[in-house]
């Protein structure tokens, strides 16, 4: 595409504005370009071009600002429906609610918003705005992702929503894979940093391993932000060759931490990718990125001042601790590190630790060390409830296909209980191993440390 | 197919047994869990799971007063004799 200045744009508008201002802009220079290309990969592929996209967004500000509706919760199923009903309510300065399947329930909550859906139909609504929500800048609604409790409802500012988007010149114009649910903080990101650098946004039909590798080489996808968790599944359960002929230029891995053994498949399998991996956290945002390929992050950093006045120390227990400037306090993350060699590894968050007899055990440890056993692709840990013990260490492990040249399955798991029983406390060996087809991942992409559903 | 309630808790113990590397064995009422089975509380732990699993309840999991204590197989099947059967008449 024709080289975009968007710096103008984005320090002229404000943030609420600044997504719609961005799409006319780049409507108006490139109208042909594409914007969005939706259900990627799969037969009913759709692309969407700057032009039409920025018509939607301004249909939708018009029908807003008439009916003048206290918020507004989308209930869209397409992204560019998604995406312009955004822009569009932070255009008209009206807040906006992304919610995802899994948190409708929430939408009790803002029973006085109005619903706008694929229709893009703005109904008229005489409500005033209630209390609760105070006045204030257009914010954006989103529930959180529920990794460890249920998901509840938090209000971000449109410069928090924006604040990723990186302006420099060589992020313009590429293709980035949206695996995250759209409606979900990191999916917001994802879209919003395409679109506001004039990129490609390209969306998988389905999530499985094999749409997913089909989209990234048809639609040469440049940028792949994901878990851990989905790009481990990308890369032991997509179809190689297709694999092969992908051209990701970066990886950017968040909400989890990566392991070693994944971030060495990943470079062997996409060669010319850049690997970074963000410390990011509910509270605080990002904190920093490691960009060496290497799991966790150098030892030195911690005890001293980072680049942005960042302090990073550890509690006895190895608690990470984020001072953000020198004289704000020391927030706790909730996650573990401890010292390999040179670096601190993450190895877990303080709320995954599974209790056994009052005994604690790390499911990451217990994760690593099944994923080391020839024969499994993919495995999660959990704890099981338990009247006796409290909990017991639980765990599902996908298998490789083809399995090693005689193994069966059976094999597979006796070798990794027998690896579990060599290398921990009897407490950590898994008490539940159950060889499943696929891991339970949340909304997020991350591997869900509850237990399977027993109950309705 | 439900299995019957001696054979659920026999198959539990043995695949105890099997995967914490011992010798699977024959399964009888009168053995005592700990002595005769070797069954520690982590043992026990698993086999409610995986009894919870094959027949449906956990009757350790609801609050109850006093529980005779669990010494035999034969305990084993009492308890869930009566929680089974107290679960059919609820439904």
């Amino acid at each position: 595409m024709t080289t975009l200045d968007l710096s103008r744009v984005h320090a002229e508008a404000s943030a609420p504005h600044r997504l719609a201002v961005a799409l006319r802009e780049i409507a108006r220079r490139s109208p042909g370009e594409t914007a969005i290309v939706a259900a990627a990969g799969g037969p009913d592929r759709r692309r969407i071009d700057y032009a039409s996209l920025a018509a939607m967004v301004d249909g939708i500000e018009q029908a807003v600002t008439a009916a003048r509706p206290v918020g507004i919760v989308v209930r869209a199923r397409k992204i560019e429906s998604l995406v312009a009903i955004a822009a569009a309510c932070g255009a008209a300065g009206v807040p906006v609610a992304l919610l995802a399947d899994d948190a409708r329930d929430l939408a009790g909550e803002l029973r006085d918003w109005t619903v706008v859906d694929d229709s893009l139909a703005v109904p008229a609504s005489g409500l005033s705005r209630p209390s609760g929500y105070d006045e204030g800048p257009p914010h954006v609604v989103v529930a959180t992702s529920g990794t460890s409790g249920p998901p509840k409802l938090v209000q971000r500012t449109w410069d928090a929503v924006l604040a990723a988007a990186r302006l420099a010149e060589q992020w313009h114009g590429l293709g980035w894979l949206l695996v995250y649910d759209a409606t979900r903080w990191a999916g917001i990101q994802v879209w919003a940093q395409s679109l506001l650098t004039g990129g490609r946004l390209i969306v998988p039909a389905l999530r499985d391993p094999d749409t997913v590798a089909r989209a990234i080489v048809d639609e040469q996808a440049a940028i792949l932000p994901a878990t851990p968790t989905l790009l481990r599944r990308l890369l032991t359960s997509a179809d190689r060759s297709l694999l092969s002929q992908a051209k990701l230029a970066r990886i950017t891995l968040g909400g989890e931490a990566a392991d070693g053994p994944l971030l060495e498949q990943a470079k062997a399998a996409f060669p010319g990718a850049r690997i970074s991996h963000v410390y990011a956290t509910t509270e605080l945002g990002e904190v920093f990125r490691v960009t060496d390929g290497r799991p966790g992050f150098p030892a030195a950093w911690l005890g001293r001042e980072m680049p942005g006045g960042i302090r990073l120390s550890a509690r006895r227990d190895g608690e990470l601790l984020v001072q953000l400037s020198r004289d704000s306090t020391d927030v706790a993350t909730g996650d573990l590190v401890e010292l390999r060699g040179d670096r601190y590894e993450f190895t877990g968050r303080r709320s995954d630790v599974i209790v056994v007899g009052g005994a604690k055990v790390l499911p990451r440890r217990v994760e690593d060390l099944l994923r080391s056993v020839p024969g499994i692709a993919e495995a999660r840990v959990y704890g099981q409830p338990s009247a006796i013990t409290g909990e017991l260490v639980a765990a599902e492990i996908v298998l490789v296909d083809p399995l090693p040249a005689g193994a069966t399955p059976e094999s597979v798991r006796a070798a990794a209980l027998a690896a579990c029983r060599e290398a921990l406390e009897p407490h950590g060996v898994p008490r539940i191993l159950d060889i499943v087809s696929r891991i339970k991942t949340t909304s997020t992409g991350k591997a869900s440390r509850r237990p399977v559903a027993t109950t309705p | 197919m439900i299995a019957s309630i001696p054979d659920a808790i026999a198959t539990a113990i043995r695949t105890v047994l099997h995967d914490t590397g011992r010798s699977a064995r024959e399964v009888e009422s009168s053995m005592l869990l700990a002595t005769d089975l070797g069954l520690d509380s982590l043992d026990l732990a698993q086999t409610i799971v995986l009894l919870e699993r094959s027949l449906g309840v956990d009757p350790f999991r609801a609050p109850s007063g006093a529980r005779p204590a669990i010494r035999t197989v034969g305990d084993l099947i009492s308890v869930y004799t009566e929680a089974v059967a107290s679960t059919a008449t609820k439904s």
